[in-house]
């Protein structure tokens, strides 16, 4: 080769293809580490995560449904450092420490559920749009700009009230809210790289339409949705403490929306650490895989991607 | 499905013995969309009735200024996008092309039953477009394509093991440690090897991707290749290395190339015909040494003229060759390079669009146009904004100073109160002759129709 020389290195065949993917994934893993914002996001994740699996460790799950707040008539608006409570109790007597920790629990059900069935939907509805083209897409697209038209927050409010108060029925409007995004990322992602040649390339040689998608286009079109995907595992607890908040949840759910709305009628009186702890929880996990989004946009884009 | 030592078999024979690819009246317009409800308001003629033929064994060179339609006739022709008229047959033989041209003078209702019945066979095992089972599979491994831009025609996900080794997989040709082995020795012949199986297209610099482009048009061993500007985006001193190497890899596998290029220099290097485009159509196409020396075609003329030593590029500013070229969804009367051709004559296709070019290079009696009512490109009525202006205006298309090709084909003109009627004689299209063997034209001052001058 006159162009370039390349170093000769020898690779064994049979596992030189799992090799250099590993080691391309080593890089781009390296890459979003050197940025020290995504790490402080990426600790606080990894924290966050490691209290809802330690969850039934860490206290003693309330019978018979861990996922409601314990009730202990005899220490009722406790302060914070009182014995047994570290962060206090509520008005209700329950231990703010344990809502805050079975709360991490309840956002990573949350925000795994409906992220993951988002991103499910919006991809099959956006692939469709834009791999097929023609009625197909003018069609679907329709439909998404009839979602479009409604702002994300009001429309999940008005789908959850419909459906009654309840914390599942939170999951179901956001997953019918959230996927709509999806869908229109992803479409504009395969109408861009369905222009490459290399699709037409693929097809010169003949490969199946199904597998052009699937080897090509897909894979080419898919980090924007991962990127977003990871912003929305926080948006959407912010979102669902929100619908929680105005009261959309159930009553004494341990979950950090509901934990800070009923806390709230102490604050004026003094009584500031039911709510104020469950909100920094929100907070924090918003932020950090927000943190985390940015990191892994800067390092996936593909502008930036093939240095 | 044939093996490669069947393949190679047929391949004997001297070149040129066969054609691979016929092409008979290909068109392909774009629909031009406007409005909210998107409808079609036009269409772009990038291809428009283009006939050629592509022998085996020999490299057809396709050249032409930017936009007139070569990279779309290319994936036309190697099935990226179908054709919106004429057909496109592969390995369409001399006698069937023979029939097949008969059947297709025939208007449709004439055709007798025998006719319908010859036509749809012919169609069935060599139309691209109406190819299925082993006649598509024969037509997909046997026609490849590399592209301009290496950097958009390999996956940037996939290693090369897996872009190059992907045709075979896909024919079912080897699998596992063969398929690697088979893959090495493709980058061989291109001139990489097995230290570069397990990278990504963008560890390699332009000239080694499109060596790996080619390496994966090589894979099924192809007889034809499109190779659409293969080196126009690489440096000088790699461009004729890939050169080079299509070069020998056309000796070595009896290859039949498409070379697209606007590069003249290039063009004459490879070739052993070229064909020459303006506008969607085919306007000279010869032997490349007859091109060169004896172009029959003032366009060609133009294009040569403008690269007197042959390195420069079509698209830069050609001297000689005045004005824009005209829009391809609209394109001239007659011949379509009259708006621009230096020794244009009177029935070179002069229409109302040229008058009204004239007048508004020429003269400033345009401004008080206020609308042109067309009956046809050759026949219209311009309507000015008071009298005056439209009696300068019949003065100015009577005086002597029209240009002196187009006053002849001024059939007439006659001003009416504040309107102008313009006719021009009306000419058919131009239509490629045969000057001499092999060599055909479509201007007028080489073909049959001199007589009419
Ligand atoms: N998909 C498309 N839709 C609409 N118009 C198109 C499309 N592809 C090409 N065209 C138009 O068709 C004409 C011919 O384009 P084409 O790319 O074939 O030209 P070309 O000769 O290859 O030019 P270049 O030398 O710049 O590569 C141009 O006017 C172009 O704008
Ligand atoms: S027919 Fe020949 S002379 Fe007339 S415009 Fe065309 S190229 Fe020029
Ligand atoms: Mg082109």
């Amino acid at each position: 080769m006159a162009d370039v020389a390349q170093p000769r290195t020898v690779i064994p065949p049979a596992t030189g293809a799992l090799t250099v993917r590993l080691r391309r994934l080593g890089e781009v893993t390296v890459q979003t580490l050197r940025n020290p914002v995504t790490v402080i996001g990426l600790v606080i994740i990894v924290l966050m995560f490691a209290m809802a699996l330690l969850a039934p460790v860490l206290t003693t799950p309330n019978e018979p449904n861990p996922y409601q707040m314990p009730r202990d008539w005899t220490a009722l608006n406790e302060p914070p450092g009182t014995p047994g409570h570290p962060l206090g109790t509520t008005a209700h007597g329950g231990d703010v420490l344990y809502g805050v920790i079975w709360g991490s629990r309840t956002s990573l059900w949350l925000s795994l559920i409906v992220v993951a069935v988002t991103v499910t939907i919006g991809t099959v509805v956006g692939s469709l749009a834009g791999f097929i083209g023609g009625k197909v897409d003018e069609i679907l697209m329709r439909v998404v700009d009839v979602f479009l038209a409604i702002p994300e927050l009001i429309f999940a409010l008005a789908i959850a009230a419909v459906l009654g108060p309840s914390f599942s029925n939170i999951i179901l409007a956001l997953a019918i809210v959230y996927w709509v995004k999806y869908a229109r990322i992803i479409r504009g992602q395969i109408i861009h790289v369905k222009q490459n040649e290399y699709v037409d390339s693929a097809r010169v040689i003949g490969d199946t339409k199904f597998r052009i998608y699937l080897k090509d286009v897909l894979p080419n079109s898919i980090t924007p949705v991962m990127v977003q995907a990871t912003m929305d595992m926080g948006a959407i607890v912010l979102v669902g403490a929100t619908l929680s908040f105005i009261g959309l949840s159930e009553a004494g759910l341990a979950e950090w929306g509901v934990l800070v709305s009923e806390g709230q009628v102490g604050i004026s009186t003094g009584r500031w650490w039911a709510s104020t702890f469950p909100g920094l929880m929100i907070f924090l996990w918003a932020l950090a895989f927000n943190l985390v989004g940015d990191g892994l946009r800067d390092v996936l884009d593909p502008r930036t991607e093939s240095r | 499905m044939t093996s490669v030592r069947a393949q190679s078999l047929e391949r004997e024979g001297s070149v040129g013995d066969r054609p691979v690819m016929t092409l008979i009246d290909v068109e392909k317009h774009f629909p031009i969309k406007d409005g909210v409800l998107q409808k079609v308001v036009g269409h772009v003629k990038a291809v428009d009735g283009v006939s050629l033929e592509i022998r085996r064994g020999e490299t057809l060179g396709l050249v032409g200024e930017s936009g007139c339609g070569k990279t779309t006739l290319g994936r036309c022709i190697s099935g990226i996008t179908a054709p919106t008229g004429g057909g496109i047959y592969f390995r369409l033989s001399d006698v069937d092309r023979a029939a097949l041209e008969d059947i297709l003078a025939t208007p449709g209702k004439e055709r007798t039953p025998e006719q319908r019945k010859r036509m749809e066979r012919i169609e069935s095992r060599h139309l691209i477009t109406a190819l299925t089972g082993d006649a598509w599979r024969a037509y997909r491994r046997n026609c490849q394509v590399v592209f301009q831009d290496a950097f958009s025609s390999l996956n940037p996900r996939q290693l090369v093991k897996d872009i190059v080794g992907r045709p075979l997989r896909i024919h079912k040709e080897a699998s596992g440690a063969e398929l690697t082995e088979r893959v090495v020795s493709l980058l061989e012949s291109v001139g990489m090897g097995r230290q570069h199986l397990f990278r990504y297209p963008h560890q390699f610099s332009g000239g080694q991707r499109q060596r790996i482009s080619i390496a994966r048009a090589l894979a099924l061993d192809p007889e034809f290749i499109v190779l659409d500007e293969p080196t126009s985006a690489l440096d000088v001193s790699v461009q004729a290395q890939i050169l080079n190497l299509l070069h020998e890899l056309q000796r070595d596998r009896g290859l039949t190339y498409l070379f697209i290029s606007h590069d003249l220099g290039v063009v004459k290097l490879m070739s052993d015909r070229i064909a020459v485009m303006y506008l969607g159509e085919v306007v000279e196409q010869g032997t490349a040494t007859e091109l060169f020396e004896r172009p029959r075609h003032p366009y060609t003329e133009a294009l040569l003229a403008a690269n007197p030593d042959l390195d420069a590029d079509v698209d830069k500013e050609i001297e000689g060759l005045e004005g824009t070229v005209p829009d391809p969804a609209n394109p001239p009367e007659g011949c379509r390079f009259h708006t621009r051709c230096p020794v244009a004559t009177p029935i070179c296709g002069w229409e109302v669009d040229d008058a009204v070019t004239w007048l508004s290079v020429e003269t400033n009696l345009l401004d008080a146009m206020t609308a042109v009512e067309r009956r046809s490109n050759f026949d219209a009525t311009l309507a000015f904004a008071d009298d005056g202006s439209a009696e300068a205006v019949g003065k100015a298309m009577t005086a002597g100073s029209v240009p002196p090709a187009m006053a002849p084909a001024l059939e007439s003109v006659s001003v009416d109160g504040s309107k102008v009627l313009l006719r021009f004689l009306p000419v058919p299209p131009v239509e490629l002759e045969e000057v001499e063997p092999g060599h055909v034209t479509s201007c007028v001052l080489h073909t049959s129709r001199r007589r009419e001058l």
